[in-house]
């Protein structure tokens, strides 16, 4: 497959653009299906309560019905049953006591799980751990304590939010399996997804092996519901998270093991299982980050489910921004100077850059204006870098990397031109990153070639979703722009390095990702960046990022992954012509290394990187509800390590620059709305 | 009708878990409290009679089920705010746990008596209420 879509991509960009587009099209199109239901969201969900306990019963009820949720109630475990096989599809979610007379809750859990799929929320006064467990086990999505409370039921919809969104990730990577398969070792696709786990880090899989240890239901489970590795809550919190965070940084990311980072945290009450957890998580979102894309569902559904409800969907648009702002980069509120910033960084190098309040400004000021800025900038800050790439590697790219700059120029330039996003100029920028893809690709490797190139397709289409085998992910509805293609840019990074990896000393570290990659997936190795442009279409924005995956071919030895990042967000007033953008520009990383090598930069790198992963998923998830008029934000956070890109880069850290996006608004502000 | 109330908070009858159940009570569900609290009651008899049943009946008691009915007595207790019974069903719970026939016999007493203590606090809860409602409702025509 793999192959076929590269030729097809090679030699026609046309072609490769079709193709991509209608597969997108026909992806964003169920996915706002889906989730258009709910033109008011959370409001009419429709909820299917069984309890034997009519007292509570009835409460719940009145509870949802104040959360202006559809409930329908049951007493009987059995008629609750019935009722879900004979209207199926009528029900989002699915309430249901443990303990009932007819039918064992348990029972109606899993049922309800083969059977329909619907997310179960398992509630009951037992509140022991053991009971718990037993739920979770199950594969409920959440186990509530009677007495429930009101602000519980508000937040129910997150579980159909997330149930779908895993699902809809699956779709995305059912189409990429093959092609992993194919890198990997062919396996069958739970095989497939325990091996991207495992084979990301040994460090992962050592904790991934611990982890089931303790409790073999749980890694039974693991891949049949993404919820099912769920302990007994801890809720992270921002806050937590920080501290967390900070932790692991301080030990560094290899070296970390939950009961060092416990000892640190020092909260009362957090047990090393909650802390070897999170860290997982943690882990999991590193690697995810880096190699989104390329993993199959069964990898990102077991990443998503341990992720508490509450990290994802409630706080990861906080989380990213403060976890940036822990790192002491940057104040949530100077995000869009970063931004600025690091783009204009990146051109000017050496130069300090711009004042962070008067990017703000201009940001504020004409959306256009900054638009046009931040493309400029965005455009210079890519020819730099890929100059400097060039440089330092081998010389004959110097011409390609100029072709590039000269495309990426262009595309800027079409960017700003662009007032609305018209489908047309988007073609323009597409074909324009096209064409820089082409000039890459010839110069890269056509295995490198090949990620990128997919990368690239996807942006014809409205969405940025690219590699089969990735995933990634935000689309948005079609008539919204599409997000500029930094991948293509980061992809031209990343094959240099990989390519380079003969040429290069820099990339040693690169080098050793591929070879670690090798075992282990695309993700760690690479870097990337990322630029985008992110285009307000009158709906939404979307971001386009795509992370590549890598890697097919061994016989390279390399991998490459890339993850890219970017986006933008704007927040579009549907009336209003341009948007905002926000450029990142992003950097090659070397993520991989990062578990071994690049300790400490990368958890910080990784905690925001994982935000990312996170909101992609909401991204697509929600672009549909974008339309609304909200605007979305994408974090970025890219660091490069010792590479040459340094120079660009920043400053702060040590080698490692990052680029943090940030959007205003919250992920989650969507959802509200 | 506040000084009942806030005598069965000082008590620890019940629970602010009865205020989020008043406060559920509006226009769309005028009765909504005193519906469910007789539905409480309806269920909890049923359920302090099984109990009773369990325990008495026969030599060799079924904790198992005995646990499954405290559950249920637990998890409406808890919902409605009622919280003393709610604290003796834990500890009931846990001496049939442990086989403990004594314990929990005691603690049915202890149930009985707590719910029969709460059942009555309510009624007369409910029966000033009315009376208010009453009165409010003379009022009005003769406003006009």
């Amino acid at each position: 497959m793999q192959r076929v879509a590269q030729s097809s991509v090679s030699t026609t960009v046309a072609s490769g653009y079709g193709s991509c587009k209608g597969g997108r099209a026909s992806g964003s199109a169920t996915a706002a299906s889906e989730v258009m239901v709910y033109e008011q969201f959370p409001a009419g969900l429709r909820v299917l309560v069984v309890d034997d306990d009519i007292t509570c019963l009835r409460i719940i009820e009145q509870m949802l019905h104040r959360c202006r949720y559809h409930v329908t109630t049951c007493s009987e475990a059995t008629v609750a049953l019935n009722l879900l096989r004979e209207r199926k599809g009528c029900f989002d979610v699915v309430l249901s006591d443990v303990h009932m007379p007819d039918m064992d809750g348990y029972k109606l859990l899993e049922l309800v799980g083969l059977e329909m799929d619907l997310p179960v929320i398992m509630m009951s006064a037992d509140g022991r751990t053991s009971a718990v467990m037993k739920g979770i086990r199950h594969g409920a999505c959440d186990y509530l304590i009677k007495p429930i409370r009101e602000e519980e039921l508000k937040n129910l919809w997150q579980h159909v939010v997330r149930k779908r969104w895993n699902e809809n990730k699956e779709l995305e990577h059912s189409g990429s399996l093959e092609e992993n398969d194919r890198h990997k070792r062919g396996n069958d696709d739970s095989e497939h997804a325990s091996s991207a786990n495992e084979g990301t880090e040994g460090v992962l899989k050592t904790q991934r092996k611990r982890g089931n240890a303790k409790d073999e239901d749980d890694g039974e489970l693991e891949n049949d519901d993404p919820s099912a590795s769920k302990k007994p809550r801890v809720v992270w919190s921002v806050e937590l998270h920080q501290q967390f965070v900070s932790a692991v940084n301080q030990l560094g990311l290899d070296k970390a093991v939950p009961k060092r980072i416990l000892e640190l945290m020092n909260v009362p009450g957090l047990t090393r299982e909650n802390v070897a957890s999170h860290l997982q998580k943690f882990r999991l979102y590193l690697k995810r980050l880096s190699g989104v894309a390329q993993q199959q569902g069964g990898v990102s559904n077991t990443i998503c489910g341990p992720v508490d409800p509450n990290v994802k969907l409630g706080s990861l648009g906080r989380f990213d921004v403060q976890a940036l702002a822990a790192s002491g980069q940057i104040p949530p509120q100077t995000l869009a100077a970063l931004h600025a910033e690091l783009l204009g960084r990146p051109t000017g190098n050496l130069v300090p850059a711009m004042d962070q309040p008067a990017l703000l400004q201009a940001l504020l000021q004409g959306p256009k204006h900054i638009a046009v800025e931040n493309g400029v900038a965005f455009g210079q800050s890519l020819i730099k870098c890929q100059s400097n790439v060039s440089k330092h590697f081998q010389q004959s790219k110097l011409s390609s990397a100029e072709d590039v700059s000269s495309a990426y120029g262009a595309w800027p330039s079409n960017h700003v031109g662009t007032v609305g996003p018209s489908n047309n100029i988007l073609g323009l920028n597409a074909q324009n990153s096209n064409m820089l893809m082409d000039i890459l690709q010839q110069q890269q490797r056509q295995q490198q070639q090949e990620p990128q190139q997919q990368s690239m397709l996807p942006e014809p289409s409205c969405i940025i979703n690219v590699q089969p085998s990735c995933l990634v992910v935000p689309s948005q509805s079609s008539a919204s722009l599409q997000a500029g293609n930094t991948p293509a840019s980061v992809s031209q990074n990343c094959s240099f390095n990989g390519s380079s990896v003969i040429d290069y000393s820099l990339l040693s570290t690169q080098t050793n990702n591929s070879s670690l990659n090798v075992g282990q997936f695309p993700n760690r190795g690479l870097n990337s960046t990322g630029v985008l442009s992110g285009y307000s279409g009158p709906v939404s924005i979307s971001s386009s990022v795509s992370s590549c995956s890598v890697n097919p071919d061994n016989s390279m030895g390399r991998q490459g992954q890339c993850l890219t990042v970017t986006f933008s967000a704007g927040r579009q007033m549907p009336g209003l012509v341009p948007n905002m953008h926000d450029i990142q520009g992003s950097y090659a990383v070397k993520t991989g290394e990062t578990l071994d090598q690049g300790p400490l930069r990368n958890l910080g790198f990784v905690g925001k990187g994982t935000c990312i992963p996170s909101r992609f998923a909401i991204d697509e998830f929600e672009s549909p509800m974008s339309n609304l008029g909200s605007g979305k934000f994408y974090l970025e956070n890219n660091r490069v390590k010792q590479e040459p890109n340094v120079d660009f880069m920043d400053n702060t850290k040590v080698g490692i620059p990052i680029l943090h996006q940030l959007s205003s608004n919250d992920v989650t502000s969507v959802f509200t709305e | 009708m506040n000084r009942v109330l806030a005598l069965l908070f000082h008590q620890g009858v019940l629970d602010e878990q009865f205020l989020q159940l008043q406060q559920l009570q509006d226009e769309s569900s005028p009765n909504f409290v005193s519906e469910v609290v007789n539905i409480y009651f309806h269920e909890s008899e049923k359920l302090l009679k099984n109990l009773r049943g369990l325990l008495t009946e026969r030599e060799f008691s079924d904790y198992k089920k005995m646990g499954i009915h405290l559950n249920q007595f637990m998890g409406s207790s808890s919902s409605i705010g009622a919280k003393r019974v709610r604290n003796v069903c834990v500890a009931f719970r846990a001496a049939s746990e442990q086989n403990n026939r004594a314990g929990c016999l005691r603690a049915l007493e202890l149930l009985e008596h707590e719910y029969c203590y709460l059942k009555n606090k309510l009624h007369e809860l409910f029966q000033i209420e009315q009376q208010r409602v009453l009165a409010a409702g003379v009022r009005y025509p003769m406003q006009r």
